[in-house]
């Protein structure tokens, strides 16, 4: 799909023809001979929330990396535009991104545990963009670094602020994690599995938590999710995708309450939910990078593929206000 | 009635702290846990859910006889696990077998896929070493696995591949009882599916007595028949898969199912706060301190696990009434 159809699609969804915070217009990426993402179309309007999800591999991580200027060249070619903002970010100059990560776009990471510094204290990590980004006087960036752990229900923050990551459980390093991420209002928060390594009592503590801070400052998320339940909980939109490439896009309660394209309804019948009696594993495996189908990459496992899917890959078209890149759509 | 394959008969395992320093000596005790009674009959399938810290773990260590219990018995069939002789012992081991929850943490790296599913069956010499490589490819189809497999490393196969090697071995030797621990965590959906429906067959033909640690309800519910809820080392709550899903009794229970996110309902964060710290348990309901609807009387009184209906179990004072 091109953008202009892109725009179309947004233009309807959203009448008051709003800005979008975040335009990707046919992304691609490629790894020397390999491509990781092909033709990526999504567009994210202010105070949105977007679910990237499908199996590893999809390219969830790889699109949320390239986004914030993680994955460049020289170890990676990057084609077709991003833009945020309307600043072009393909060829943003990493001092220019620098000056975005942490202050405009905030990152919360799967591991919490890896991702923060060992050998620093909690306060003076959620301190450090207060003073690369905003400047605050070293006074200031405690009395905000406290505030900031108070936000994000972590009880007693004065007393916590000296504390070492390890001193903290899981779930209070990944509140340490959104504080940090939140430190500077971001106007888009990027959250990679978020939870995926928490109980369901905190992952639901959690959720809920970042929902609350990003509707109360406003910004738009765009969560790289593997539960599809969850994401119906969280997000607005739900971004399917399947080796690189985006196979259906749109508000989330239609395209996992009624999934058009076959993959999103393979990976629908593959949930376990409370009590289901029987699950449908879709056959296969996602192809090797190097050898994928030059048709519809889906078509060796999907059961409605016919000759043509193994041959040309399917444009992704309107459907019940949604894109969907399928030969046979119902 | 028959006879139960295992008797947890109020098994308790606490761990001694020892203070820091010369002025503080005095140890303190870690609880992992407090009182379990459980009993598991043959071609049984129960899940142990619970929180991480609930103690899941620990008493499946305890059940495999890889630690022995600080107070209370466990008993295989009529034995205690702690009285087994050296024979006993490894008849145990060919009977009962575990999924570790780290497939590929458990496996040696330098072995291939071939000698690692071999070395049960040698050890227990279960078959001539002849007829040893169709053995060994026999549990590697019944896995859904092709026999090209058998040269490679572990360190060669993808993560659903290893818990399919993971769930061979198991098989190996023949057991009558599995206990696997989180085996299909941390596997995409589709993945996930094909492994649950590999055990759920596998436990099913066989007759295999299946006990499996989750944290996820939904993976509990379509595996086993009956459910465990497990809070801070005390079994809270458990009884057939069905009634727990439909009617908790338990206001944990209740408060895990809703949290399990659903298609069809909003997010709701049910509990506030953490599990707390299994040393120092409060006196009263371990859970009165997390707990929507704890009264005075819960902070005074612990509860014990009672009988509310047939095979159904609940320690709280105040269960939440039958929908």
């Amino acid at each position: 799909m091109d953008c202009a159809v892109a725009m179309n699609l947004e233009a309807a969804a959203m009448p008051e023809s709003q800005e979008p915070l975040l335009e990707v217009c046919d992304l691609s990426l490629r790894r020397g001979q390999a491509v990781v993402l092909d033709g990526v179309n999504l567009a994210l309007h202010p105070g949105e929330t977007l679910g990237l999800i499908g199996e590893s591999g999809a390219g969830k991580s790889t699109l949320a990396l390239a986004l914030i200027g993680l994955l460049r060249a020289p170890e990676v070619q990057l084609a077709g535009s991003m833009r945020f903002r309307g600043t072009e970010l393909t060829r943003l100059r990493e001092a220019d991104y620098r000056r975005l990560r942490g202050n405009k776009i905030g990152l919360i990471f799967q591991d919490a545990t890896a991702a923060l510094n060992p050998c620093f204290t909690v306060g003076e990590q959620i301190a450090e963009p207060l003073k690369r980004h905003l400047g605050l006087s070293k006074w200031d960036r405690r009395e905000r670094a406290a505030e900031l752990m108070h936000s994000v229900g972590i009880p007693e923050p004065r007393l916590r602020l000296d504390a070492y990551p390890h001193e903290l459980s899981g779930g209070m390093q990944q509140r340490v994690m959104i504080a940090i991420a939140l430190a500077c209002n971001p106007e888009l928060l990027l959250a990679d599995e978020p939870t995926s390594a928490l109980d369901v009592t905190i992952q639901a503590q959690i959720m809920e938590l970042i929902l609350d801070r990003v509707r109360a400052l406003n910004s738009s998320a765009i969560f790289v999710l593997h539960d599809l339940a969850l994401g119906a909980q969280v997000c607005d939109r739900i971004a399917v995708m399947y080796a690189g490439q985006i196979v259906e896009e749109g508000p989330s309660d239609r395209v996992l309450a009624s999934p058009l394209h076959p993959y999103t309804r393979g990976l629908k019948s593959c949930v376990v939910e409370l009590g289901s009696r029987t699950l449908v594993p879709i056959p296969g495996q996602v192809p090797p990078l190097n050898a994928m189908p030059a048709g519809c990459r889906f078509a060796p496992r999907c059961p409605k593929a016919k000759a043509i899917c193994g041959e040309q890959r399917p444009q992704a078209e309107i459907r019940d206000g949604r894109q969907v890149a399928c030969w046979f759509i119902d | 009635m028959q006879e139960p394959i295992f008797s947890l008969l109020d098994v308790e395992r606490t761990y001694e702290l020892r203070g820091r320093g010369w002025f503080h000596r005095a140890s303190r005790q870690l609880k992992a846990l407090d009182g379990v009674r459980l009993d598991l009959q043959r071609g049984d399938t129960l899940a142990l859910v619970g929180e991480s810290g609930s103690g899941k773990s620990t008493l499946i260590r305890l059940m495999l006889g890889l630690e022995p219990a600080s107070d209370g018995r466990v008993l295989y069939g009529q034995r205690d696990l702690s009285q087994l002789d050296a024979e006993e012992r490894k008849r145990f081991a060919r009977e009962v077998a575990f999924i570790y929850q780290n497939a590929r943490g458990s496996m040696n790296p330098r072995m291939r896929i071939e000698d690692i599913l071999a070395e049960p069956i040698r050890l227990h010499g279960l078959c001539a070493e002849s007829a040893l490589p169709e053995r060994v490819a026999a549990l590697l189809d019944r896995v859904g696995l092709p026999t090209g497999l058998l040269q490679r490393f572990p360190s060669e196969l993808s993560g659903g591949q290893i818990r399919r090697v993971a769930i061979a071995r198991a098989l190996a030797a023949e057991p009558q009882v599995i206990m696997a621990d989180e085996s299909v965590a941390g596997l995409d959906v589709s993945v996930q599916a094909q492994v649950l429906n590999l055990l759920r067959d596998l436990c099913r033909e066989a007759g295999i007595t299946l006990v499996f640690i989750t944290h996820d309800l939904g993976v509990a519910s379509y595996l086993c028949e009956k459910i465990a809820v497990l809070y801070l080392g005390r079994i809270v709550e458990q009884g057939p898969t069905d009634a727990i899903l439909n009617t908790p009794r338990h206001p944990y229970t209740r408060a895990l199912l809703q949290a399990f996110p659903r298609f069809d309902m909003p997010l709701k964060a049910s509990l506030s706060g953490e599990i707390p710290s299994p040393v120092d348990l409060p006196k009263g309901c371990r859970f009165a301190g997390r707990c929507p609807q704890a009264q005075a009387a819960c902070r005074e009184t612990d509860p014990v696990l009672t009988a509310l209906e047939a095979g159904r179990q609940v320690a709280c004072l105040f269960p939440v009434a039958a929908a």
